[in-house]
């Protein structure tokens, strides 16, 4: 190659000066002027050899990258590179499955253990549960849209497999002015932990206070949401959503006929104009109080017709917020302390459809808990809850006063699998004995797509 | 529905067209994307790094304020290679910035301007621990990358910013031609290392073995991201002995106790290497990083 003629010529060069200088120094003895210069040499040679490497390598790459040119033009059929460009083996669709199960035992027997566990994938049962098993898609449709989906399969307290489409949306990507237009079936963005597939919790089951006022697969319709970044300092989003209020996962609202809240039987009330829709609205703040300590905070409302009468209406508001400190250093996100609560109110205007009953259901509940990572893949965590209605719900289980303590610990062997242990130590008013206290195991896998690690 | 209506258009009325900018904003995962950014782009841009350099990167996770620094962003370098993988893509999602989006011009994946070291071919299973297929994305602990990155970044900026693109070639050249210089002093300095075998805490650091000439012969963790455990540093204690390796290198933010227990039993030299731009204070230029580096393996070299 013509690089490394040049190389040796000038490595001869380099020689004969060398050589020269050397006969010089021999005769005047200036040793130290001689090293100096040699160095310098030295160091002059070793750039140009440098430069000349780089060269080489550039023109290598550029070799590789024609080569590779020329493979995906012989493999490719033409129309498939026109069509979408795509490099062969890259993966557009990512996909995950991932599966939560649980096993347990309680002081108390399977019918009871149901009513305190109000949460559809929470372990409710003595013995084994396949909590969730969820199949994750979710890519970027095209330079506009996102879309995401995913699917739950679960076996219920029969043994039977149940398969559920929990979430299908899409989501704009290049709206301006800070919005996004999301829709499809979602959860609604009430609060954190409504949002929040079963996978990525804290605890093994949902608070008690969404069981209650969102029943037992969380909130989550047909529907479609505007949201907001405004142009403030601080992260401030504005989130404004219109949904479907029919069906069971929309349990404080028109919910299914027949089903029951508070005594009070509900019918099978349609939507008939917009107002019979359910609205969303939610403000939701995140700051950075300093390099380690960071803040969020929320407020979420709904507004809905519920179907206990024809003209009845339920709203529900609510605050949450979150802590996490996490110092500069950190192993694998490791150590940090976190710190998130919620509180939620309800009025529900319920009525007998045929009677002129009528009042007013109030209830409201609040959760808080606190977890500790105190070493790589090592998780401690605290809640407390409390939840509780007005008038006379003590041998209700769904409006009764109840509380909860549960500490638990989850140790992660990778990003991609978890074991947690957990103790529920649970006090309601239905209870015939008034307190239950529940062991559980939990194990989840993650195969395929790479989780995402969501703040 | 009226009150609601009401208070969403007061809302509304509250968004202030927000005034143009001269400086292009860049955004980077990285502190060491940063520093590079900042050498290119001069008094043009205004950087802001997204994670600080104490933390791994690949553990990071998207918060809030991220959200908006990426909202606002005209350019998003990253070092891709799923470094970021864990929390970049819902960043993105959220941050509904079409510009620095996948493949338009304000996004710049630096793992396409650099060769990477360590790519998987074949069946790929996690059962060989955190592997990453699309090969080893600390690529910035190779100066010689850092020529690359530097060039890329000029061009791309010169893309984005047509008025001033002769002044990002000729930062990003001066660039170059300091690092190549600086280059040879820190390979000159560490020349003891030349050829000697290395044991490193995670398999991050491959690349500053290829650029310094040493060689890594195992880690300290067992697989890629699993913790070591007794009998894997006791496997790992017999070979430091028995092949007589001199150094364990590993990033600040790795637990010590298992490097405390082998300079223990078999006196290996422990150099904590300062991962990136950022990892200490003092260290705030790309050119920093190496000096500091050379310097921890000088003070392993004087033990």
């Amino acid at each position: 190659m013509a690089h490394s003629n040049l190389c040796s010529t000038l490595v001869t060069i380099v020689i004969c000066m060398f050589a020269a200088n050397l006969n010089v120094a021999s005769a005047s003895e200036e040793t130290n002027e001689l090293q100096r210069q040699l160095l310098e040499l030295r160091q002059q040679l070793l750039q140009m050899q440098q430069g000349y490497q780089q060269q080489v390598d550039a023109l290598e790459q550029r070799i590789d990258a024609l080569e590779k040119q020329s493979d995906q033009s012989v493999n490719q059929p033409p129309a498939m590179a026109a069509a979408g460009g795509i490099p062969a083996g890259i993966s557009v669709l990512p996909i995950g499955l991932s599966g939560l199960f649980a096993g347990g035992g309680s002081s108390v027997d399977n019918d009871a253990l149901e009513k305190l566990q109000g949460g559809a994938h929470d372990p409710n049962q003595n013995g084994f549960i396949v909590q969730n098993v969820e199949l994750s898609l979710g890519a970027a449709v095209d330079p506009y849209f996102d879309a995401q989906a995913n699917i739950i399969f679960q076996i219920d307290s029969d043994g039977e497999t149940v398969v559920e489409l929990e979430e299908a949306f899409f989501l704009t990507r290049s709206l301006p002015g800070g919005l996004q237009v999301k829709g499809g079936q979602y959860f609604t963005e009430f609060g954190r932990l409504n949002q929040q597939h079963p996978h990525r919790w804290s605890f093994v089951d949902q608070p008690v206070v969404l069981s209650r006022f969102f029943g037992g697969d969380g909130l989550r319709s047909q529907g479609v949401r505007l949201s907001w970044l405004t142009p403030t300092d601080w992260y401030s989003e504005l989130i404004v959503g219109m949904q479907n209020a029919k069906g069971e996962t929309v349990t404080s609202f028109l919910n299914a006929p027949g089903e029951d809240i508070g005594g009070h039987t509900l019918i099978d009330r349609d939507a008939r104009d917009l107002g019979d829709l359910l609205y969303t609205l939610r403000w939701f703040n995140g700051f950075d109080l300093s390099d380690t300590v960071s803040m969020n905070l929320g407020v979420s409302g709904l507004w809905g017709p519920n179907a206990s009468g024809s003209n009845t209406d339920t709203n529900i508001v609510g605050t949450d917020w979150y802590l996490k400190w996490q110092p500069a250093r950190t192993q694998r996100g490791f150590p940090f302390v976190s710190w998130h609560t919620e509180v939620l109110w309800r009025r529900y205007e319920a009525e007998d459809a045929g009677t002129s009953n009528q009042e007013t259901l109030k209830d409201w509940g609040l959760f808080t808990q606190a977890l500790w990572g105190f070493r790589p893949g090592w998780v401690a965590g605290l809640r407390w809850e409390y939840a509780t209605a007005n008038g006379d719900t003590a041998a209700d289980p769904l409006r009764d006063t109840r509380k909860r303590l549960s500490p638990n610990l989850t140790w992660y062997p990778t990003e991609y699998s978890k074991l947690r242990l957990q103790y529920n130590h649970d006090w309601a008013e239905h209870l015939v004995g008034k307190t239950a206290d529940t062991l559980w195991l939990q194990v989840e896998f993650n195969l395929g797509a790479h989780a995402a690690h969501v703040f | 529905m009226k009150r609601l209506r009401c208070i969403l258009l007061a809302l509304l009325l509250l968004a202030i067209p927000v005034a143009g900018h001269a400086t292009i904003r860049i955004v980077t995962t990285t502190q060491d994307l940063a520093a590079l950014a900042e050498a290119v782009g001069g008094e043009f841009v205004e950087v802001q790094s997204l994670t600080p350099g104490t933390s791994d990167p690949h553990f990071a996770v998207a918060k809030p304020s991220m959200i908006r620094k990426v909202f606002r962003a005209d350019l998003l370098l990253i070092i891709g290679a799923d470094m970021e993988i864990g929390w970049l893509p819902p960043l993105l999602q959220s941050a509904r910035n079409a510009r620095v989006q996948p493949g338009n011009p304000g996004h710049l994946d630096l793992s396409g301007a650099v060769p990477i070291l360590g790519k998987l071919s074949g069946p790929v299973s996690r059962a060989l621990g955190d592997v990453h297929a699309k090969g080893n994305p600390h690529y910035w602990l190779d100066p010689r990358n850092g020529v690359h990155m530097a060039r890329a970044i000029a061009e791309r900026l010169g893309e984005l910013d047509p008025d001033h693109a002769a002044e990002y070639q000729r930062r990003s050249q001066s660039f170059a031609q300091t690092l190549n210089q600086k280059f040879l002093g820190w390979r000159e300095e560490l020349a003891y290392l030349d050829g000697q075998p290395v044991i490193a805490y995670h398999t991050s650091l491959v690349y500053l073995a290829d650029a310094f000439g040493f060689r890594i012969v195992d880690e300290v963790e067992p697989k890629p991201g699993i913790a070591p455990s007794a009998a894997s540093l006791n496997a790992l204690l017999t070979r430091i002995k028995a092949d007589d390796i001199g150094v364990l290198i590993m990033e600040p933010y790795y637990e010590r106790r298992s490097a405390r227990y082998l300079n223990e039993q078999t006196g290996i030299h422990i150099a904590v290497l300062p991962q990136s731009v950022g990892a200490r204070k003092g260290i705030d230029s790309y050119f920093e990083l190496f000096d500091a580096i050379v310097t921890a393996f000088k003070d392993v070299e004087d033990k």
